[in-house]
């Protein structure tokens, strides 16, 4: 496929916020090229530069330097192309609370000119797919979280686009309301939708997602299929708890069983260069120094250990 | 891509103007401050000013009321024109401006159809001041046909006001800060003839009447309220608020495109 049918492809997208000493790099170069009907994860922590990207891809920000094509069309020179041909569910679900969701996918119908004739039956099909027909006619300020966010959604398919931006569609959904979103995003993939997600959920991104990058700081420090990365992590990783006062000695002899890795506080971690046959190995040596080892926990090897390769820390709240 | 689809600017606007008509019909306590306080001042006024009337340069009337009703109404137009800007913010705030702005749809459909609400208020206002007030004593020289020129006038100061304040929201992003600024559009209201007449005035207050629009707006209303239908108060009734949008309307959208830019 050309560069230009791809859905998505931006070539060193820049976005500075700011100047002088000020300046900010929010989005630093980042390259993308998204295929279609591909599920692409845009993985990283708060204020890595993912919104920013985004926002400029949506037409919401324009870029400070580098280009981006999104449905065939320039984010820049025709930002009311890709508006007809995208979807978009930005952060923390954006529905006014004063409509209730019925009006809203009217409204939405009218502003992505649908023809009139089929405003109602658009609607009420979107209600069903998420599960919103009882709550239609509420409006949206008495909804649950997890109802905005799908109704978020119903809204972005509206005029059935064939590229859709999810920004954090899960974020503070408990884990039932965050299945059902999973469920149902990757329904819209098997109808052929290219969707590109941003979360700071290394569960999520491994889920749904055919390929990810994971950006830090403004650039993207990885990109590749989840289990091609996890193999080029390559070792196990094993936490090894000990009292206070050991530590010091401690580092260094697991420093003899591989190279240390980021870990959570107070704990060593060491990515095991033979494999997770050597715990015992590890544990024997402790003990033979007379370290008391307090608790022991082998990783094998997770997108949390890509991305703290990759950034050299972890993501708060690391579930996978 | 089953169906064709064509966003038409105008659908685009009367969908989103009946969000913002429908956002105040469902927000009374949003409303009714702008149409008690007025009312409240121009009662204040006939009570405590009557005699004020015969004061030399003050206008021929037979009561302060029916000079007092031009201020009252200008007074609850400019009050009721930032609910419209405060909906934008809090728009702003929660996200759903973004939602609008990533959708083929104008950029002036979405600022003015955010201010439809307070458009149609605005006019709704007027009537609403014209109507209760016409029982305590308040003639209209200008018969209906100043009632009405009245109506329009108050609908396109709502939209003048509003869109001012719209660029303030679209500025900051923040419902606080365009209820913080409005009091600023409250002291141009009190350096015009909203309260006393021009000829009464003397030094500085009254140079800044002079060349204060509301001023002579207001006196557009007034006229017709006093003397009667003449196309110099309608001009002065419709133009001047007309002139005003275009400049505040321009400076809204204007403000729009640089927060595209620049935030």
């Amino acid at each position: 496929m050309s560069v230009t049918t791809l859905p998505i492809v931006a070539e060193g997208l820049q976005r500075y916020f700011g100047s002088g000493d000020d300046e900010v790099k929010a989005v630093d170069g980042v390259d993308l090229r998204i295929e279609a009907g591909e599920v692409f994860g845009f993985l990283g922590p708060n204020g890595a530069g993912k919104s920013t990207t985004v926002r400029m891809l949506t037409t919401l920000l324009s870029p400070t330097g580098g280009s981006a094509r999104v449905a065939g069309f320039d984010v820049v020179e025709q930002a009311n192309e890709v508006r007809r041909n995208i979807g978009v569910a930005l952060q923390d679900a954006a529905i006014d609370p004063l409509m209730t969701g019925a009006e809203l996918l009217k409204l939405q119908a009218v502003l992505y000119g649908l023809p009139k004739n089929q405003h109602a039956s658009r609607a009420g099909e979107l209600l069903e797919r998420v599960g919103l027909t009882a709550a239609g006619d509420r409006r949206v300020g008495t909804y649950s979280g997890g109802m905005r966010r799908r109704l978020d959604l119903a809204l972005s398919l509206i005029h059935e686009p064939s590229v859709l931006f999810l920004d954090e569609p899960t974020t503070g959904l408990d884990p039932m309301s965050r299945m059902s979103l999973w469920e149902e995003i990757r329904r819209l993939n098997n109808d052929g939708t290219t969707v590109l997600l941003t979360t700071q959920y290394l569960e999520e991104a491994d889920q749904l997602a055919e390929r990810i990058a994971i950006i830090d700081h403004g650039v993207i420090v990885r990109k590749g299929r989840p289990a091609e990365l996890k193999g080029e992590v390559g070792s196990p990783t094993l936490f090894v708890t000990v009292d206070d006062g050991a530590v010091e000695q401690a580092t260094t002899i697991v420093q003899t069983f591989g190279e240390l890795r980021p870990s959570p506080e107070g704990a060593l971690g060491v990515g095991l260069t033979d494999g997770s046959s050597a715990v015992s190995n590890v544990v024997r040596t402790l003990d033979d120094a007379g370290i008391t080892v307090r608790n022991l926990e082998l990783r094998e090897p997770s997108l949390d250990d890509v991305f703290a390769e990759a950034t050299g820390y972890r993501l708060e709240g690391a579930d996978a | 891509m089953t169906v064709a689809l064509h966003p038409s600017t105008f659908a685009q606007t009367a969908e989103m103007s009946k969000r913002s008509i429908l956002a105040l019909w469902r927000q009374p306590a949003l409303v009714v401050p702008s149409l008690i306080f007025p009312l409240f001042f121009a009662a204040l006024g006939t009570s405590s000013f009557s005699r004020a009337t015969s004061l030399p340069g003050f206008p021929a009337v037979d009561s302060y009321l029916d000079f007092a009703l031009a201020g009252a109404v200008v007074q609850g137009v400019l009050f009721g024109s930032t609910v419209g800007a405060t909906a934008l913010a809090t728009d702003i705030e929660n996200g759903f401006f973004d939602r609008l702005l990533s959708s083929p749809t104008t950029r002036s459909g979405i600022i003015i159809g955010r201010m439809a609400g307070g458009m149609v208020y605005g006019g709704l206002q007027t009537l609403f001041f014209i109507l209760i007030l016409l029982p305590f004593g308040l003639s209209i020289e200008g018969g209906v046909g100043g009632m009405l020129a009245m109506a329009v006038g108050g609908t396109i100061l709502a939209l003048a006001i509003g869109a001012l304040m719209c660029a303030m929201a679209i500025k900051t992003g923040s419902s606080e800060a365009v209820q913080g600024a409005f009091p600023l559009v409250f002291i141009a209201l009190f350096f015009s003839s909203a309260f006393f007449p021009r000829e009464t005035m003397s030094g500085i207050y009254a140079r800044l009447a002079d060349i204060n629009p509301i001023s002579h707006l207001v006196e557009g209303f007034r006229d017709l309220t006093i003397e009667g239908l003449s196309m110099s108060a309608v001009l002065r009734t419709i133009l001047i608020p007309l002139a005003l949008a275009a400049i505040t309307v321009t400076l809204s959208l204007r403000t729009l495109e640089r927060r595209l830019g620049a935030r």
